[in-house]
Formats: structure tokens, sequence, C-alpha cells
């Protein structure tokens, strides 16, 4: 993508044009800030964290952060699930909370550009007053082609009759496991040769043990116009919580 | 032979022999023969080139999104032990799967992954010197080339947003006046 830029930009006549190969996440390794936009920081489905001491925090704080001294940074985060986007602000302290944060593998860490005095002066919503040393709660969207796991179990206990479940596993894995109720067994590599078996006129959620094979099985079967959706959860997980024939 | 000249062989090695752009969504299409000598000997070859959308040791199956934008499509093939380049493949990666028909499935024989390639008369730039210009606030054009959404999130200091269509689009409108000030794109990666 930079490299077709590039090009454009040399024929432009520009004429010192280079590409940062390595990207954004050699920069991210190297310890090196990134920043969120404003925008993001406003409406996206972030962590916003305060690391400052919580006297400033209840002094002025961005709308929506949680106030977490840089001391408790690390065990305030143990319970937060890696992929929710992690961005933080505060006074100089925040250089090594960013790391610390990029340490405990998170997959998205950034700051507030310009930090609390950044937000005011971009006009930003502030709050004050008292904190109160909430658990920091993070729920994930569902991204496209995700069934709800709510919806998900309505088929899987035979209420919702207008789905149909397919469990892309391997033979072996569901004679080991067991199989939900309502559901057909066509593995992953099977499903470009067997699709005629499924209903065109049903919702068809696919699931497969994380949500890796299901994710692959729901792009196919979209492809051939079903109405199709795929479970983005490891089965295992108490969350599902659907009724197993055993073997 | 000056350092610079030790610096650039490597470069002129790379544009030599290595396919498109970082991510690599240029040219893809499907089946189509690649312009190398051995096309000219198996016109036949079948190739996927994209991203790797999914890929599953257990099934044996890696998804590839081939094409962009509204085209884009993920195409599946299987693999076995026979085919080649396996253990390189990752989601996100951009690859070239070669692959042949056996009765109704595609299954990969050869795969290679992509790696961006610095169109003539480009540079590339790494991490240090990169920083070091961003550090001394010098004369800096810094662009991040990937899709909006992706730079909200998280981007480099000081960069401004210009994904590839719209500059495709917009052209030298959205680039600084002043042609001879370093202009420095990046986007998610060299693969």
């Amino acid at each position: 993508m930079s490299t077709a830029s590039a090009g454009l930009a040399k024929k432009l006549g520009y004429s010192d044009v280079r590409v940062y190969l390595d990207g954004e996440p050699a920069w991210s390794k190297a310890n090196l800030p990134t920043y969120s936009t404003n925008e993001f920081v406003k409406s996206g489905n972030i962590v916003l964290i305060d690391t400052r001491p919580r006297a400033k925090v209840i002094a002025g704080r961005i709308k929506g952060a949680y106030s977490v001294p840089f001391a408790n940074l690390e065990d305030k985060l143990d319970d937060v699930p890696r992929n929710a986007p992690i961005v933080l602000y505060g006074g100089k302290e925040v250089t090594e909370a960013l790391s610390l944060v990029r340490d405990q593998e998170f997959n998205f860490v950034s700051l507030v550009q310009g930090g609390y005095e950044g937000w005011v002066k971009s006009g930003g919503k502030t709050e004050k007053g008292p904190v109160f040393d909430t658990e920091i709660v993070w729920v994930r969207k569902l991204g496209k082609g995700e069934v709800s796991v709510a919806d998900f179990r309505k088929a899987a206990s035979g209420e919702d009759k207008d789905a149909v479940i397919v469990d892309a596993r391997t033979k072996e894995e569901v004679a080991e496991l067991g199989i939900f109720k309502n559901t057909i067994n066509i593995p992953l590599d099977e499903i470009p040769a067997r699709m005629d078996e499924l209903p065109k006129d049903k919702k068809i959620y696919v699931h497969c043990s994380t949500g890796a094979r299901a994710d692959m099985a729901y792009s196919e079967l979209v492809k051939h116009g079903f109405n199709v959706k795929f479970l983005l959860l490891n089965i295992k997980d108490a969350e599902c919580d659907c009724e197993i024939i055993r073997p | 032979m000056d350092k610079r000249t030790l610096r650039l062989l490597p470069l002129c090695l790379m544009l030599a022999l290595l396919a498109s752009g970082c991510a690599g969504t240029q040219t893809t299409e499907v089946a189509e023969a690649p312009a190398t000598k051995e096309a000219v000997q198996q016109p036949q070859q079948l190739i996927y080139e994209g991203e790797v959308a999914g890929f599953s040791e257990r099934a044996k199956t890696i998804s590839v999104t081939v094409g962009k934008g509204d085209q884009a499509k993920v195409m599946m093939v299987k693999f076995d032990e026979k085919t080649k380049g396996v253990n390189q493949v990752a989601k996100g990666k951009a690859v070239q799967v070669y692959y042949e028909m056996r009765d109704k499935d595609a299954f990969a024989t050869d795969i290679h992954l992509k790696f961006a390639k610095l169109p003539p008369g480009t540079k590339e730039i790494k991490t240090e010197e990169l920083n070091k210009l961003i550090k001394e606030k010098a004369p800096l054009f810094l662009v991040d080339s990937r899709p909006k959404i992706r730079f909200d999130q998280s981007h480099l200091p000081g960069a401004h947003s210009i994904p590839v269509p719209e500059l495709e689009k917009k052209q030298a409108e959205v680039l600084p006046k002043n042609k001879d000030i370093p202009i420095v794109f990046y986007c998610g990666g060299p693969t």
C-alpha cells in the first residue's frame, strides 16, 4: 500500500520520496509512541486510562476515562481482554505506562495526542469530581458476519427454527468432544464440496473450536449466497453454555 | 565501493526479484499467470495473490483475500504435507499461493510470502532514522497509507492520513506544495 503511494508521489514530481517498509508494527515494537485521533478516543470502543495521580484526575479528566494511577496499572489490567484497544494519557509516567501495557501483550495500545492538556485545548469533553474505583469493563462489539452468543444459543436449543448450525470441526474432534444439538458437522475443508446440503432459505450459523475456521467457512458460504454468520468464541468458554450431545 | 553503493545493492536485488506492494493488493488476479520465465514454460499455472484471511492447521486449509474493495473475494485452498512454504503462513501475511485443481478442490502446491517492492526513484527509511527526523522536527511530510480506521486507532507522531485510494483520486492536492521536502509513506508492515 505505502509503496503504491510512494510510486505515485514520485510520478507527481516529489524529489525525496521514502518508504518506511517496516511500518507501524515495527514502530510500536521499538516502543516508540503511537497516537489515536481524538475522534477515536471519543467514539471508539476503547478502554481509556488516565495514569495521573488521583488528585489530578478528580480535578479534571477526559470523559469516560478510568483512573488507574501508574502503580496499580498492571493489576488492574489483569482481567481486561487482550484485544481491547487501550488508549492512555497522563504525565511523564505515561511513556513507561505505554511500554508496560505493550508488554502485557495487548494488541492495540496508543496515546492521546498532547495528553489531558491537548485534549482540553482541542475542545474535547471532560468531567470532574470523585472517581469510583470500578473494575474495567470492556465488551467487544460484534464484527462483520458474527452471530451473537445469545442468537447462537437460540438456534442450538431449537428455539429458533429458522437457523441451522454448522460445526466446522473435524470428525475426530466431534467424535471426541461431542456436538451441539440441532447441528450438522461439515469439516471446513469439506464445505466447498458439501454446501448443497445446506438450505438457502434459512440462517446458517457456523462454529468451530475457537472461531478461526468458522470465519473461513463463513467467507466461503457468503460468497455462494448463503445467509450465514459465524460464532467467534472458544466453545469451551462458559459463556456459550449450549447443550452438548456427548459421544 | 562507498557505503551507499553497498546499501543499495540488496535493494537492487530486491527490485529485481520480488513481487508487488506492501500488503500487495495492486495486481491481484485470480488464476493470473506470473510474469516470470517459469510462466512461459507453464502457462497454465494457477495462482491466488493476496492477504491470508484464515489459516487452519487442523482442516489443512488456507483462505486468501483476492482482489480489492468490492471485488475482493476470499478463496479457499487446501494443503497437504507436500505443499511448500506452509510454515510461513499466518493471518494477515501477503502471499502468492500456487495451486492445482484435484477433482473439485484447489490444492496449494507452493506458497511464497510477498515482500514490498520499492518503486523506482524511492528509498527505504528505517525506524531509527525516521525517529530521528521526527524528534529533530526536521522538514518532513509523513503519510499513513492505511485505511482511515487504522490511522484513527494508532498512528505515528505527526502523520497525515491519506489512504491509497484517496491519494489516487486527489493526487498532489493532498500532498505538500513544496515538492522538495522529504515525504515518507508507511503502512502496516512489509508483507
